[in-house]
């Protein structure tokens, strides 16, 4: 587990500050896309070996959804950007 | 109405603590003020000036957010100006009665609260005017730097009395 998020607003903090919720590269499915289809997006996950994209939410310090791009092997975070200001396209 | 809540000072009762190395002491519960949008400092400052608000402190409280923190309170009327002063798309949210104000300082001041948060706080790193949001223990808190040796904690209302008695704690 990275120990150190470099959030875009606040600056190095350590993890206790942040609530993960998962996997940033889930795409909803449409409202008719089947039961399987959304058991998959509810329910089941990868456990991604190397880079991997989640959302952590800067829950203790800016309130900020951010995703967070890190090698589940050696631990490094490759980047951490604002989700909000990332789907927006601008730079966080 | 006799039943309704009289407002009393959160760290009411709570002994300040005043040495050559520490102080610790409650602010007055004045106004708290989070202003949230897309805009900048300077709008918000011109905002708060407009409104008679000089005294007021301007602080940063995350992305687009900040506290305007002082130690009068406001009327309603004041508070309408404020709203009116600030640009469309702003917004104002008035946290006078739930957050409380605290004020640490002295030599000691950065070393006892390195002991609770992981911000830097050494003065390149956190200089005078800078805030940050962060935990101090489990408590969430937001933390100002006033002077070399002075700071500012702002805590939910109803944590003030376990942050002050663990800051006096720590501090004694």
């Amino acid at each position: 587990m990275a120990s150190l998020i470099t959030c875009p607003h606040c600056g190095q903090r350590p993890k206790e500050e942040f609530t993960i919720k998962g996997d940033a590269g889930l795409a909803r499915p449409a409202p008719d896309a089947g039961a399987d289809v959304w058991y998959d997006y509810v329910y089941l996950r990868d456990n991604p070996k190397g880079l991997h994209k989640e959302y952590w939410h800067h829950s203790s310090g800016c309130r900020r959804w951010l995703i967070v791009e890190r090698d589940t092997v050696t631990h490094k975070v490759h980047s951490v950007s604002d989700a909000a200001l990332a789907k927006l396209g601008g730079a966080a | 109405m006799p039943d309704l809540p009289t407002l009393r000072p959160a760290l009411a009762g709570e002994p300040a603590l005043d040495s050559t190395t520490i102080a610790l002491q409650a602010l007055p519960e004045g106004h708290l003020l989070q202003i949230m949008g897309a805009t900048e400092r300077a709008v918000v400052e011109a905002a708060i000036a407009a409104a008679g608000l000089e005294g007021s402190d301007v602080r940063e409280a995350g992305y687009r957010q900040w506290y305007v923190v002082g130690d009068k309170q406001l009327s309603s009327k004041t508070l309408r100006e404020l709203t009116s002063a600030l640009p469309a798309g702003t917004f104002l949210s008035d946290q006078s009665h739930g957050r409380v104000r605290i004020r640490l300082s002295g030599p000691h001041a950065t070393k006892l609260l390195s002991t609770g948060t992981a911000v830097d706080l050494h003065d390149a790193a956190f200089p005078e005017g800078r805030s940050a949001i962060t935990l101090f223990g489990h408590l969430s808190v937001h933390l100002t730097r006033k002077s070399a040796a002075g700071f500012e904690l702002i805590v939910l209302r109803s944590f003030a009395e376990a942050l002050y008695e663990e800051l006096h704690a720590h501090a004694a």
